[in-house]
């Protein structure tokens, strides 16, 4: 009989235990939800669950996961703040550093000041190379040999590296000045300067057109049409000037935007020559 | 001891089956939260907790309500492709025909509120087609007018909306817009005669300073042929005259497209802000 109660009362503990104690809100349990939605690339929330744990788990790795969900999210200042709270022994110290690097670049294209630090491994090292010496064409005062620059770089990146340090030794602009005194000498060649054919030869057709019949008609006193194609002639020659300085700034504009976005496409295709993390295996 | 021993054997089911009950109802507990959450409009939360229970929770019996009301939370949030890929969630965890078509009708909706509306008009039309909606064919016609309103179809739409109710208010609406829109084709065709496209448009000023350029280039044009200078005549009419015949004609087609989509705008805020009727 006392076997028999014994088992009654014992048989559905465990199975109250369980119903009972599952809490959605355990550390455990928040923990395995915060790294599912990181996973699923759900970062805002995840770094939520992370917030919650991290009152009751003191954890590097969801550390640098909040730090890297942030920076996903395009919050770098918010990111770089993480790393100013992460331990120097952690092991993803040196990781968070380098992050840290790609943020800093991602607020602002400047140069990387920043020196090396003694954890680096030996590719972390290389990243860290890579990284300030790719920034350094963001720096306006830019005077590096080129085969410091391009040492660094593996041998399938050194062309497109290469490539962005010919832009920046001699940017091909071209001339404001220039294009608007050759408009004001022949009417259109200030545009064929900076390479818009088509707008160069129509510019000098019209204003050619209009010096013409202003001329001719001047000449047979018809002084109305006259002054008519004079006005016009005027406007589109002053018009040409203005238009060829506008366009070689624009053009030099493009040149920097073309470079600046090219940059940062190769910089994110080689994602800032940081390793991919991978805490979903 | 048989009575006993049963009794204690009862005894035990009942505490047993006590237990899954209360297993049960933690979850169930967590789908309340969930769900009061989102009637509570804090959309950011009721998907943290739904997607919470989903991790979870092994079973079915929640996926497809949780699944809906996340793609509902990310609706409202505007947050068009996260909806639509848990709506698909839901259809996929749908158990009735109902199901199906409630997940169905959400994806429609967003893809009429995101101007995808070739899609949602495919999707309606498989819904069409499908046997086992026949019965909603009013709902589905309901929402192509919808679509149509979004793809700034609103003769359409009304015609749509008229095959649901005679004197449908969404069919008058559309009906009323349709007849106040300007057609720009005929905008266009008007123009011929310089200005008259801007008078049919309520653009008095314009169509006046557009008569004037046109008498005035027409004028030299003919006067240089009259004398002659027929080099003078095709400067002059082509350069200039034909320049603003033609910048006529495009700035009147301008001014309709303008006032229509004016139009149309304070429609789609008409139907935002005061229709109370169902919207996507």
């Amino acid at each position: 009989m006392r076997t028999i109660l014994t088992i009654i009362f014992l048989i559905p503990l465990p199975v109250f235990s369980q119903s009972l104690a599952f809490d959605f809100h355990s550390p455990e349990n928040i923990k395995k939800f915060a790294d599912y939605l990181f996973c699923e690339g759900d970062y805002l929330r995840a770094i939520e669950q992370y917030d919650f744990l991290n009152q009751n788990l003191d954890n590097d790795t969801t550390e640098f996961k909040v730090m890297l969900g942030y920076s996903e999210l395009g919050l770098f200042q918010k990111s770089n703040e993480i790393f100013k709270g992460v331990n120097h022994k952690s092991i993803f110290y040196p990781d968070a550093y380098l992050l840290s690097l790609k943020n800093k670049l991602l607020i602002e294209p400047q140069m990387i000041k920043d020196t090396s630090i003694s954890s680096l491994d030996s590719f972390q090292l290389k990243s860290f190379c890579r990284l300030t010496t790719i920034s350094m064409l963001y720096d306006d005062e830019f005077n590096i040999p080129e085969e410091k620059f391009i040492s660094p770089f593996d041998e399938d990146e050194r062309n497109s590296v290469l490539a962005f340090y010919d832009y920046k030794v001699e940017p091909k602009y071209k001339s404001p000045a220039l294009a608007g005194v050759l408009s004001a000498i022949i009417p259109g060649s200030g545009k064929m300067y900076v390479s818009e054919w088509g707008d160069g030869i129509t510019a000098l057709v019209v204003t050619s057109l209009f010096a013409f019949l202003a001329y001719d008609n001047f000449n047979a006193d018809h002084n109305t049409r006259a002054w008519i194609f004079t006005g016009l002639g005027a406007f589109f020659y002053a018009g040409n000037i203005y238009g060829s300085v506008a366009s070689a700034q624009i053009f030099n504009a493009r040149i920097d935007f073309e470079f600046n976005d090219g940059l940062k496409f190769f910089l994110k295709q080689r994602n800032y020559f940081l390793p991919e993390y991978d805490f979903c295996k | 001891m048989t009575s006993v021993s049963k009794i204690l054997y009862i005894v035990l089911m009942v505490l047993i089956a006590t237990a899954n009950l209360s297993a049960q109802d933690v979850f169930a507990e967590q789908f309340n939260y969930a769900k009061r959450l989102y009637e509570e409009e804090k959309y950011f939360d009721a998907v943290t907790e739904f997607k919470r229970l989903l991790f979870f929770y092994e079973g079915d019996n929640y996926s497809f309500e949780s699944n809906l009301l996340i793609g509902l939370s990310y609706k409202e949030a505007a947050k068009f492709s996260e909806a639509i890929q848990h709506f698909t969630l839901a259809e996929l965890n749908s158990s009735t025909e109902y199901e199906v078509f409630e997940s169905r009708i959400e994806i429609i909706k967003v893809n009429i509120l995101r101007r995808t509306t070739q899609r949602a008009f495919a999707l309606l039309d498989s819904l069409e087609n499908d046997v086992r909606f026949r019965k909603n064919s009013e709902e589905i016609n309901y929402w192509r007018g919808w679509a149509y309103i979004f793809s700034d179809d609103w003769k359409k739409a009304a015609s749509y909306f008229s095959k649901l109710e005679n004197c449908h208010q969404l069919s008058q609406i559309c009906d009323s817009l349709d007849n106040d829109l300007y057609n720009p084709q005929l905008v266009k065709f008007l123009s011929i005669v310089p200005g008259a496209g801007q008078f049919y448009t309520g653009e008095y000023v314009s169509g006046l300073i557009s008569i004037g350029w046109n008498v005035l280039w027409g004028y030299l044009t003919i006067n240089a042929f009259m004398e002659d200078r027929v080099f003078d005549g095709l400067m002059v009419g082509t350069l200039l005259w034909w320049r603003f015949y033609s910048g006529n004609i495009q700035n009147a087609e301008k001014f309709a497209i303008e006032k229509n989509l004016k139009m149309t705008n304070l429609a789609l805020r008409y139907l935002q802000n005061d229709y109370s009727g169902k919207k996507p």
